[in-house]
C-alpha cells in the first residue's frame, strides 16, 4: 500500500533538510512538489485534499528523527519496510 | 460527558463510528462521489498503544487511501521501527450527549478480527480524556 506514496517519501526526505526551519509542522507533498507546510494535522489534510483532490499526496510532521508510535502488543500491520 | 464501558473479555471495548475524514468527506462530495457510511467499531481502550489501529477490512470499506506514514515499535520489531501507512479517518463515539467527536486522526491499519474487536484506541485520541478503570465494579469510565 505504501508504495503508493514512495514519490512522496522520496521527496520528503529529499526536502527535509529546507524543511528543518519548521519542525513540528505537517508538510504537504504531492508528487515531487511540497505543497505548503501547516501548523495542524487537520489544516495539512485539508489542503492536501484541495489541492490533490482524491489523488495520492503525504502529509507528513516535520521531524529531525522520525517520531515512532509504541505499541505494547503486535499490530500485524501491512507494514511497508524496516527503516 | 461520560461514558462507561463494560470490561469484556477482551477488555473495555468502545463502539465507536469509523468514517472518513472530514476533509476526505469534502473531498468525495465536491468530487460527485458517494460518501461511505461511517462503520461502526468495537475498538479496545488501549494505553499501552500511543497510536489509534484499526483493522484492515474497516479501511478497506471506507475506500481509504495511505496519507501517511508511521515507524512504530512494537514487542515484535526489536529495536528497529517498522514503516506502516496511516490513514485519516473521522472517530465518532455515540450513545451520550453531546457525542465525542474527531473530525480528523492518523490510525494505521493492522489485524484484530480473530481477538473480536476492530482495533484499538490509542492515545492519541484519549488526549483530552479522563480514563478511571474500575475492576472491582468491571466498568471504566470515560469523560472528555
Amino acid at each position: 500500500m505504501a508504495e503508493v506514496l514512495e514519490l512522496e517519501l522520496a521527496t520528503y526526505k529529499r526536502l527535509l533538510p529546507s524543511l528543518l526551519k519548521d519542525e513540528g509542522k505537517y508538510a504537504v507533498i504531492k508528487g515531487e512538489a511540497l505543497i505548503g507546510i501547516f501548523d495542524s494535522y487537520s489544516d495539512a489534510l485539508a489542503e492536501g485534499y484541495k489541492v490533490a483532490k482524491l489523488k495520492p499526496f503525504l502529509v507528513k510532521k516535520i521531524a529531525a528523527t522520525e517520531t515512532v508510535a509504541y505499541f505494547s502488543r503486535d499490530v500485524d500491520s501491512a507494514c511497508i519496510t524496516a527503516s | 460527558m461520560h461514558y462507561s464501558v463494560l470490561i469484556a473479555p477482551q477488555g473495555p471495548l468502545v463502539a465507536v463510528h469509523v468514517g472518513v475524514s472530514a476533509q476526505r468527506h469534502a473531498a468525495l462530495t465536491q468530487a460527485g462521489q458517494p460518501v461511505p457510511a461511517p462503520i461502526l467499531a468495537n475498538l479496545l481502550l488501549d494505553t499501552g498503544a500511543s497510536c489509534t489501529s484499526i483493522d484492515a477490512s474497516v479501511i478497506a470499506q471506507l475506500g481509504l487511501q495511505p496519507t501517511g506514514t508511521q515507524g512504530i515499535l512494537t514487542p515484535s520489531t526489536g529495536a528497529t521501527p517498522h514503516q506502516c501507512s496511516t490513514y485519516d479517518v473521522s472517530l465518532m463515539i455515540p450513545g451520550a450527549t453531546p457525542q465525542k467527536i474527531i473530525p480528523a486522526i492518523a490510525i494505521i491499519d493492522g489485524n484484530y478480527l480473530s481477538q473480536g474487536h476492530h482495533g484499538l484506541i490509542g492515545r492519541d485520541a484519549l488526549r483530552d480524556a479522563r480514563v478511571v478503570y474500575s475492576g472491582p465494579d468491571g466498568y471504566v469510565m470515560l469523560s472528555f
